[in-house]
């Protein structure tokens, strides 16, 4: 769960469109060349400056303008010729600007600026209060000085069980102080950084009663403090540097009995307190033109409640949220007759369904919510002052035998896909049996990844090239014994093309061996990693249809493995792309990842993985023979 | 006598030409055209999308340009990822899009070096061009997007698992 404490609505647009109302009034035209400002307590000189009726515009080459974006951390994209002017803050958000247009977008959010940006010689003159702004920057004024003051400009919370964090981002890296603690309440002082937010929010969760932020010191030297008032037994963490925030973090006490959802229901009662009864299923949506217009029908199984809205002529879009549902099957999008245009299905958060409906023009809807579900009817007559908005609540009456119809339609590539499924289903999930034919039906080929001058991923001294070879070994004594042929792509600690070589002549030479061996099978073995320490599991990819059946029988027997099964994903991979027989790339497990970390420097485990790897190698032989060949 | 006519069609010209400059210097933000930036989940493998609004094509932009601009608009949008309080697959923190070019129906992205510090899984190669390329071939006429880094056509990246060095299209998830 995410709650935006800038924006009361919980809308993280909100917040942008709130810092930019409160955004100091502007300094007075400043003369016309250059001017001073103090950024962080430095000196700051801007140059290429142009001002009048007490506006100013920034060259983006003026030399005080580089520093600031560099300091705060954004990026500007811009080439010569080109309209568009592009600043990416470190927030992430994109600040987007066009020469001739007043127009400015923030995000998500559409704004006008003072004056449209306009080219001086072959530089872009950009509206300097509306950049500022956009980065964080607060300007204030210390006498005659001008001070461009740091904000805390977002304190986001996110509720991970009994756990809360808040994120706190702002115009400048935060280096948050606590400078009191004790078992009711933690302050934390931001210094250097002022804010636009203040007051006190009711958070009741993750152990956080209330957030209370407040701003004091000088124009020059703020200090924002932020109050976090706990729950009895809560626990605050040292605050923890994110890859562009910080993260307070807090543990509430343990609750007397099992949680039965991640998510406390006091934050956000309403979907989340309806998600304990069970998840609500679209089990289908289709399309069904009459004489007066058309039905989208909706087969509903559970109860939601549903948000409609459309946009005013000529926009004729129109789109329905069902909460709390979950998305049946792969996501829809298609072109429709009159009076439709198009139909998209998708879904749009892990709690929500989108129906989007483009219509030909202001055509009348109509919603008739059923035992089955809700219909949805478009007239083909125009009308003037449609509704632009509605709600209401579905409860439905799905036979058991509707919903069985329904979930016999699965998406093998997506089954352990908690979220929402991929926008574009591939069309080969449902592929017939491999026409592969071996010249070796015995061999397996084992390709222990990286190797010699590659290493692969690197933590804690340990590295995936040396992990790859031992559990390949293993995997190969195994086979043997089984009475398999094996052959390695390295046995040794070696780069199988040349050291040095380049990704195409190492990764070909991998898929040589294979290929030319005409080798049964092709397994690449590999250890995960990411620059946080977050993910874990194993994971499967694959590239070719050949490839699905085989990593989909591995993975049922390395599915209790001890971390988690990822699933299979499907992706452009260069060994499983290339290689002619059934091909699959497992990542065991993310060496980037504490207790994956555990897993991967065990030799018990590394052996465990081998073992199931071999099992599954045995099924799918059994299970797919090859053609014209004895099955194994 | 002087037909009284010609007056009043100057003031009536004056007023339209008056208006018209009005509309157009004032025009409101008005819904554009809106474009679905995809983050690949933390799961590694389900996408997410927000949306972002583009701006209508300008007066004295070409279809060609708009559709340039679109897509460095997409691809800036892409690299830079959801909000910081969306769980995705992100690439390296300094990452930018140094440039883009449309040709025919692929977009060429060329990006900056940093996006060769991720941390060697496939994991997050595979996640962050799944969303990028999700992202550019969802805007009408691009259906292929073709990786560059500081100019360069890569192989795959160092260490990498991912094959760049052909266009990459929505079929290869």
């Amino acid at each position: 769960m995410i709650n935006r404490f800038i924006a009361r609505t919980g809308s993280p647009s909100a917040g942008v469109v709130l810092a930019l109302m409160v955004a100091a009034h502007a300094i007075p035209a400043l003369a016309d060349g250059s001017f001073t400002a103090i950024y962080q307590r430095h000196t700051v000189r801007f140059t290429h400056v142009a001002s009048s009726d007490g506006t100013t515009a920034i060259g983006i080459e003026d030399p005080g303008f580089q520093t600031l974006l560099r300091e705060t951390g954004a990026v500007l994209t811009w080439k010569p010729g080109e309209r568009y002017i592009l600043i990416t803050t470190s927030a992430p958000v994109v600040i987007s600007f066009a020469l001739g247009d007043r127009r400015y977008d923030v995000g998500p959010i559409a704004l006008q600026a003072s004056f449209a940006p306009y080219e001086r010689g072959s530089e872009p003159y950009l509206p300097f209060d509306e950049v500022l702004h956009g980065l964080g920057l607060g300007q204030r004024r210390d006498g005659s000085v001008v001070v461009l003051q740091p904000q805390l400009d977002a304190l986001d919370t996110r509720q991970d069980g009994n756990r809360m964090m808040l994120f706190a981002h702002g115009g400048a890296p935060l280096h948050p102080r606590i400078v009191r603690e004790s078992d009711t309440a933690v302050i934390y002082a931001f210094d250097g950084v002022g804010t636009s937010l203040s007051g006190t929010r009711q958070i009741n969760a993750g152990g956080v009663r209330t957030v209370q932020v407040s701003v004091s010191g000088t124009v020059r030297n703020p200090t924002t403090l932020v109050t976090v008032e706990l729950t009895a037994g809560a626990v605050a963490e040292p605050p923890r540097q994110e890859e562009r925030d910080v993260a307070l973090t807090f543990d509430g006490a343990a609750p007397a009995q099992p949680p039965t959802t991640q998510e406390s229901p006091t934050a956000e009662p309403a979907p989340e307190a309806e998600a304990t009864s069970g998840p609500t299923l679209i089990t289908g949506v289709s399309v069904h033109p009459g004489s007066d217009g058309v039905t989208v029908a909706i087969a509903i199984a559970g109860n939601a409640t549903y948000e409609w809205h459309r946009l005013r002529d000529p926009d004729n879009r129109f789109w329905l949220d069902i909460k709390v549902a979950q998305l049946q099957g792969p996501p829809i999008e298609e072109n429709e007759s009159a009076p439709l245009v198009s139909l998209r299905v998708r879904q749009g958060d892990a709690n929500t369904v989108r129906i989007a409906l483009t219509l030909t023009g202001p055509k009348p809807v109509a919603l008739t919510p059923s035992t089955t579900g809700l219909g949805i009817t478009v007239g083909t007559q125009d009308v003037a002052d449609a509704p632009r908005s509605g709600s209401g609540s579905i409860g439905s009456v799905v036979s058991e035998s509707q919903q069985n119809a329904a979930l016999v339609t699965p998406a093998p590539l997506d089954q352990s896909a908690s979220g929402s499924e991929n926008p574009e289903d591939s069309t080969w999930k449902f592929a017939p049996r491999s026409k592969y034919v071996p010249t070796n039906p015995r061999l397996i080929v084992l390709d222990p990844g990286h190797g010699g001058s590659d290493r692969g991923t690197i933590h804690g001294g340990v590295e995936e090239a040396n992990l790859a070879l031992d559990m390949a070994k293993r995997l190969r004594d195994i086979l043997i014994a089984r009475g398999w042929q094996v052959k390695m792509t390295r046995e040794t600690d070696v780069d199988v093309y040349a050291p040095d070589d380049s990704p195409h002549q190492e990764l070909q030479a991998r898929v040589d061996v294979a290929n030319h061996a005409g080798a049964r099978l092709f397994v690449s073995i590999h250890a995960n990693a990411y620059i946080n320490s977050g993910p874990y599991g194993t994971t499967f990819y694959v590239s070719k249809p050949d490839d699905l059946a085989f990593a989909r029988t591995v993975e049922t027997h390395l599915a209790s493995d001890g971390t988690k099964d990822d699933g299979i994903v499907k992706s452009h991979l260069y060994v499983t792309l290339h290689t002619r027989m059934p091909a699959v790339l497992i990542e065991t497990a993310f060496l980037s990842n504490p207790s994956d970390y555990a897993l991967l420097t065990s030799p018990a485990w590394r052996q465990k993985v081998a073992q199931e790897i071999a099992d599954g190698i045995g099924q799918y032989a059994q299970e797919y023979p090859v053609p014209n060949q004895p099955a194994q | 006598m002087r037909s009284p006519r010609l007056p009043v069609l100057v003031v009536i010209l004056a007023i339209v030409a008056a208006g018209t400059w009005y509309a157009l210097s004032h025009r409101g933000a008005r819904v554009g055209e809106t474009i679905a930036i995809y983050f690949t989940k933390e799961d590694g493998k389900a996408l997410g999308d927000v949306s972002v609004s583009m701006r209508p094509r300008q007066i004295g932009e070409s279809a060609a340009e708009h559709l340039h601009n679109a897509a460095l608009y997409a691809a800036v949008q892409a690299v830079a990822g959801p909000p910081n309080d969306v769980r995705a697959i992100r690439f390296p923190p300094g990452t930018r899009v140094n440039g883009l070019k449309v040709e025919g129906s692929t977009a060429t992205v060329d990006l900056s070096k940093e996006v060769e510090r991720q941390a060697g899984g496939t994991f997050g190669e595979n996640g962050e061009f799944k969303g990028l390329v999700y992202t550019m071939t969802g805007i009408s006429g691009i259906n292929a997007v073709q990786v560059t880094v500081d100019g360069a056509r890569l192989e795959t990246l160092p260490g990498g698992h991912l094959e760049l060095d052909q266009p990459l299209h929505r079929s290869d998830w």
